[in-house]
């Protein structure tokens, strides 16, 4: 059986945390989600409830990055580059850009 | 493999870094839905023969 | 016969383009589901629209974002079942049982 293989790209603060919850929704459906955090959203600091989420996505081999070095070590996001997080998205059957755009 | 890039707006360098990477050996088709009226009947009939449709920012 | 088609709907900006498509693709005699989520749930309360929406496509909204929006989920939008406030596995139906899938 393939499985479909999902992430979902945010660039807006104000969606990026719902972003992450339908990627673990999509996990608890048995695809493989991922969530990426782009160049803009400047985030808050996850609250235990979301670093509980996110350790959850990861159990089922998902995972959130993030190009921005703050947002990565502020709540343990995986770093990643534009350009690699390009090359990842060739492997998905689905791609989506989240919301709007608003830094 | 034969991917539809919608946009929603004027891709911006994010976006257009994207799209390149991800359409690198691939057919790729367009459709601009930033437009006073789209043609929603062409859009359907690009997002049923493509194997995946984006929809950018 | 015509293939089926997703929607999931994250931007709130953009229900008319969700209506024009569901509306092209029904006309095609596509089934469509819709699902919207966090702030785009504000379309089935302020879109006149909306209720057009649910007779021509199969609607669904992720309840805990309406309530995150400030409604009480027992105030069911105009044209929407109360089956239909659901949970984020609306979406994951899209993506497993539909020919199509588009985001917006």
């Amino acid at each position: 059986m393939e499985y479909n293989k999902v992430c979902l790209m945010y660039r807006n603060k104000d969606c990026t945390i719902d972003g992450i919850r339908s990627a673990l929704g999509l996990a608890v459906e048995n695809m493989y989600a991922y969530g990426c955090v782009l160049d803009e959203p400047e985030m808050e600091k996850f609250t235990e409830l979301q670093a509980e989420s996110l350790e959850m996505l990861r159990d089922m081999e998902g995972d959130v990055f993030a190009t921005k070095a703050s947002n990565c070590e502020l709540n343990d996001l995986t770093p990643i580059t534009i350009e690699e997080i390009g090359e990842k998205l060739r492997d998905m059957t689905h791609i989506i850009p989240y919301g709007i755009i608003k830094a | 493999m034969k991917i539809l890039n919608v946009y929603r707006s004027e891709p911006d360098n994010t976006t257009k870094k994207l799209v390149e990477i991800v359409g690198r050996d691939r057919e790729v088709d367009s459709f601009d839905l930033h437009v006073d009226s789209p043609d929603y009947d062409a859009l359907v009939d690009k997002i049923f023969v493509a194997d995946q449709t984006i929809c950018w920012w | 016969m015509s293939k089926s088609l997703g929607i999931f709907v994250t931007n709130p900006d953009q229900f008319k383009h969700v209506l024009g498509i569901t509306k092209a693709a029904t006309a095609k005699g596509s089934s469509v589901k819709v699902f919207f989520t966090w702030d785009a749930t504000l379309n089935a309360k302020k879109e006149t629209d909306f209720p057009e929406l649910c007779k021509l496509a199969d609607v669904s909204l992720c309840a805990d974002s309406y309530k995150n929006m400030g409604y009480d989920v027992e105030d069911i939008p105009e044209g929407l079942e109360a089956s239909k406030m659901g949970t984020q596995a609306q979406h994951g139906i899209i993506i497993e049982d539909f020919d199509c899938y588009l985001s917006l």
